[in-house]
C-alpha cells in the first residue's frame, strides 16, 4: 500500500514538472498548428475581417493554380534526389570516414563543416560559384579548355538541379553523423564473425553493415523528407524560386502568399498540404518499419 | 505498447506539422513599441542595412543629446525590410517607424490602417512648405499625410564616360541611337546593359522603359492605374523588343538569377556599359571607391518628353504610436534627415533631401542633372511601386519566361492583365 501511494505522489509531481512545458508546447505548437488548418478555410489579409471561404482555397489550388502545380512537382523532384543523392553520399562519406586512416578527425569536421553554414549563406557562395561570367565552374571548364560555359541557375532546364547541389553541399553533414553513429555502432565481433565465414567486403556492407543500420535509416529517411518538403533558404536565396517558377517549392510559394501577397488563407491552405504531404509519406514509413520491429 | 506507439505517432506526427505550420498561425502582439523603466521614450526604427554605416552613428549622436528618447534600429536588405515589415503588420508587431516606399508598397499598410495619419501633424508643422511638393504628394494616401518622406528619386540611364568616349559614343536622343550605342558596345566586347533579375525589379526598371517608348505617356499612365489593359500591341512590342535585346547578348550572361545589388560590379570592372539607376547611383559609386567622373547621365530615348520612372521613400509610423512616441519618431527624422547628417554622409543617402528648397550635394555631380530632368521631362510611378505586388510577381516571371524562350513575347500582356483581373477580384 505504502508502495502504491509513492507511486501516485510522483505521478502528481510528475505532471507538474511538465505543466511548465506543456504551456509553451501548446502555445507555441498545438495551437498554431490548429490555428493555421482553420485559418486556411478563410480569405484573409493577416489584418482585416476573415471571410469564411470553406475549402474554397484547396479547391483553387488544385484546379488552376499552375505554380502550385510547379511547385509540387519540383518537391517531390527534390525529395526522389535527396533520397537517392544525399542519403547514398552521406552513407558513402560515413563508411569511408568510419575507416582508419589518417587525418580521419580532420576529414570528419572538413565534411560536416558546410552543414553549420546558414543556408542563405550557402546561397551566396553558390550564387558565385554558378555566376556564368566569374564563376568558379565555369572558369574551371575554361581552364581545362573545355568549352562548357552554362547559365547554371538562370537556365529552366538546369536550375532545379543546379540549387539541388548547393544544397547537397550543405545537406550531407548531419545524416553523415548520423550513419556514422550508426556505424560506430555495429559490434566489429559480427563483422570479424561474417569475415571469418568468408563474406567478401561488399556481402559484409550488404547483408550486415546496411540491415544493422536500419534504425538510423528510419530517422535519416524521414529527416530528409521532411527537409526536402520545407526546403526554403537555399532556393530563396539562389534563384527566389525563378526563373519563371522553375524552382518554385512549396514552401517559397507558401512564403510569397502569406507574407508578400497577403493571401493568408490561401498560402496557409498550402502549408496545409506540405503537411498532409510529409504525414502520407512519413507516418506510413515510421509505422511500418515500428511494425517490424 | 500500443499505447506508446501510438503516442509516438501523434507526436511525430504533430512535430511534422509544427515544422511548417507553426509559422503561419501565430498571432498579435503588441505595438513593438515600449516604455522605459529609466523614463526615456523608446522607439524602434527598422530601415536598410546598406544605410547602416550613417545610420549607426546618427543614432548614437541622437541618443546622448537626447537623454528623454532611445531610438533602437534593426536592418533590413531592400527585399528583407518588405518581408519583415509584412509578418510584423499580420502579427501586430511593427516598430514604432520604419522605411519604406511609395506606391502599393506603401499603401498597402496605410489601406490597413497601420499607419499614423499625419495630415494634421503635417499641417500644425507646415509640411507643405517644409518638404518638396512632389514627394510629400507620393507619401500621401486617400488625402491623408501617410510618411515622413526621406526621398524623391529619378531614374536614368547611368553610363561610363570613358568607355563610350574609347568608342567614339554620343549620348544617344533617340530609340534607334540607343540601339546603335548598344550595337557598337556588343560588337566591341562590352555587354551593354548591367542588370539583375533576382527578384525581378532591376530588370523591370529597362522593360519599362521599353513600355513607355511603345505605349506613349498616356497608355502607359493608364496601364499602371489598371484603367487600361496590359494585353496590348505595345506591351506585346515591349517584350519583342526585350527578347531581341537578351538574345542579342546586350545584358549580361545568366543575368536572369543575379544579383541586383551586383550591377555596379560588371560597370565598374568595365564589362558593362549602362546600368537603370536612381541618381543615389553616385553615393553608391563613391561608397565603392571609383571614379565619379567617370560616370554620366542621361534619360533613356523613350519618345515624347523622355520622361523618367520616379518613386518616393518615407518613414512611416506606427499607428498606435502614442503622442510622446509620435514627437520622438518626428525628432529623430529630423535629425536623421538634418542637411548637416546629409553633408556629413553623402554616400549613404539618396540626396538631395526631399526639402522644399534642396541642396545639392557637392560631390555627388549627376545628382542635379537627374533631378532636373526629372522636373523638365516628366515622370512616371516606377512599375512595382504602381502594380500590387502579385501583379508585379507576375509581370518580373513574364520576364524570364521570354528571356529564356519559355513564353512568346506576345502572350505577355495576356498573362499579366489576367492577373490585374485575379487582384482585382480578390481584392474588389
Amino acid at each position: 500500500m505504502k508502495k502504491n501511494k509513492n507511486i501516485v505522489k510522483t505521478e502528481k509531481s510528475a505532471w507538474l514538472f511538465m505543466l511548465p512545458a506543456a504551456i509553451i508546447y501548446l502555445s507555441v505548437i498545438v495551437i498554431p498548428v490548429f490555428y493555421s488548418l482553420y485559418i486556411s478555410l478563410f480569405k484573409w489579409n493577416g489584418i482585416g475581417e476573415m471571410t469564411f471561404v470553406g475549402l474554397d482555397n484547396y479547391l483553387n489550388l488544385f484546379s488552376g493554380d499552375a505554380t502550385f502545380r510547379t511547385a509540387i512537382i519540383n518537391n517531390l523532384i527534390w525529395i526522389v534526389l535527396t533520397i537517392v543523392v544525399t542519403m547514398t553520399v552521406s552513407l558513402g562519406f560515413a563508411v569511408i570516414l568510419n575507416k582508419q586512416f589518417r587525418g580521419r578527425t580532420f576529414f570528419r569536421g572538413f565534411f560536416y563543416f558546410p552543414c553549420v553554414i546558414a543556408p542563405i549563406a550557402v546561397a551566396i557562395i553558390w550564387r558565385w560559384i554558378y555566376n556564368p561570367n566569374m564563376g568558379f565552374i565555369n572558369q574551371f571548364f575554361e581552364a581545362i579548355g573545355i568549352d562548357f560555359s552554362q547559365q547554371w541557375i538562370s537556365n529552366p532546364d538546369t536550375s532545379l538541379y543546379a540549387v539541388f547541389i548547393a544544397a547537397l553541399w550543405q545537406a550531407i553533414g548531419q545524416p553523415m553523423i548520423l550513419f556514422l553513429a550508426g556505424l560506430q555502432a555495429i559490434s566489429p565481433d559480427v563483422l570479424e564473425a561474417a569475415t571469418i565465414d568468408g563474406a567478401s567486403g561488399v556481402k559484409r556492407f550488404f547483408y550486415i553493415t546496411i540491415p544493422l543500420l536500419k534504425d538510423t535509416f528510419v530517422i535519416v529517411i524521414a529527416t530528409l523528407i521532411t527537409a526536402a518538403l520545407k526546403v526554403y533558404d537555399v532556393v530563396q536565396g539562389l534563384t527566389g524560386g525563378g526563373p519563371n517558377d522553375a524552382t518554385q517549392m512549396l514552401s517559397t510559394y507558401m512564403y510569397s502568399q502569406v507574407f508578400q501577397y497577403n493571401n493568408v488563407g490561401y498560402g496557409t491552405a498550402v502549408a496545409c498540404i506540405m503537411v498532409i504531404m510529409m504525414m502520407v509519406v512519413i507516418v506510413p514509413y515510421v509505422s511500418f518499419t515500428a511494425k517490424e520491429d | 505498447m500500443k499505447a506508446k506507439k501510438i503516442t509516438a505517432l501523434a507526436l511525430a506526427s504533430l512535430m511534422a506539422a509544427s515544422t511548417v505550420l507553426a509559422g503561419c498561425g501565430g498571432s498579435g502582439g503588441g505595438s513593438g513599441s515600449g516604455g522605459s523603466g529609466s523614463g526615456a521614450t523608446e522607439v524602434t526604427f527598422w530601415t536598410l542595412n546598406t544605410r547602416q554605416e550613417a545610420v549607426d552613428p546618427i543614432v548614437e549622436e541622437f541618443n546622448s543629446q537626447n537623454e528623454d528618447i532611445q531610438v533602437t534600429v534593426s536592418y533590413y536588405d531592400t527585399d528583407g525590410i518588405k518581408d519583415a515589415c509584412k509578418v510584423a503588420a499580420s502579427s501586430d508587431t511593427l516598430p514604432n517607424m520604419w522605411f519604406n516606399w511609395g506606391g502599393s508598397l506603401g499603401s498597402f499598410y496605410v489601406d490597413n490602417g497601420l499607419t499614423y495619419d499625419l495630415t494634421s501633424y503635417a499641417e500644425e508643422n507646415n509640411w507643405s512648405e517644409k518638404f518638396n511638393s512632389n514627394a510629400l504628394d507620393l507619401c500621401t494616401f486617400d488625402e491623408k499625410v501617410s510618411g515622413y518622406p526621406t526621398s524623391y528619386n529619378i531614374l536614368g540611364i547611368y553610363y561610363r564616360k570613358d568607355i563610350f568616349e574609347q568608342y567614339g559614343l554620343e549620348v544617344p536622343t533617340t530609340f534607334e541611337e540607343f540601339e546603335q550605342v548598344c550595337a557598337t558596345l556588343k560588337e566591341n566586347g562590352i555587354t551593354p546593359i548591367s542588370t539583375a533579375g533576382l527578384n525581378g525589379w532591376h530588370v523591370m526598371r529597362f522593360l519599362e522603359l521599353l513600355i513607355e517608348y511603345y505605349a506613349g505617356a498616356e497608355q502607359h499612365d493608364a496601364m499602371n492605374t489598371f484603367d487600361e489593359s496590359w494585353d496590348n500591341d505595345a506591351v506585346a512590342q515591349a517584350f519583342e523588343k526585350y527578347k531581341e535585346f537578351v538574345d542579342k547578348g546586350y545584358f549580361p550572361e545568366g543575368f536572369l538569377t543575379q544579383d541586383p545589388n551586383d550591377t555596379l560590379i560588371a560597370v565598374a570592372n568595365g564589362d558593362c556599359a549602362m546600368d537603370v539607376q536612381g541618381q543615389w547611383y553616385d553615393g553608391n559609386i563613391i561608397q565603392n571607391e571609383q571614379d565619379i567622373n567617370n560616370y554620366g547621365v542621361f534619360a533613356f530615348p523613350s519618345g515624347g518628353s523622355n520622361r523618367m520612372s520616379s518613386f518616393a521613400e518615407m518613414t512611416q509610423f506606427n499607428a498606435n504610436n502614442t503622442e510622446e512616441e509620435l514627437d520622438a519618431c518626428v525628432a529623430f527624422m529630423d535629425f536623421y534627415y538634418s542637411q548637416e547628417n546629409a553633408d556629413q554622409y553623402s554616400e549613404y543617402y539618396n540626396l538631395p533631401l526631399p526639402t522644399a528648397d534642396p541642396e545639392m550635394p557637392e560631390d555627388q555631380p549627376n545628382v542635379p542633372i537627374m533631378l532636373e530632368m526629372g522636373e523638365t521631362n516628366g515622370t512616371f510611378t516606377i512599375t512595382d511601386q504602381a502594380l500590387p505586388t502579385e501583379v508585379a510577381d507576375v509581370l518580373f516571371n513574364c520576364q524570364d519566361a521570354v528571356a529564356n524562350g519559355q513564353m512568346d513575347p506576345a502572350d505577355a500582356g495576356a498573362d499579366i492583365q489576367a492577373a490585374i483581373e485575379s487582384y482585382n477580384a480578390n481584392n474588389g
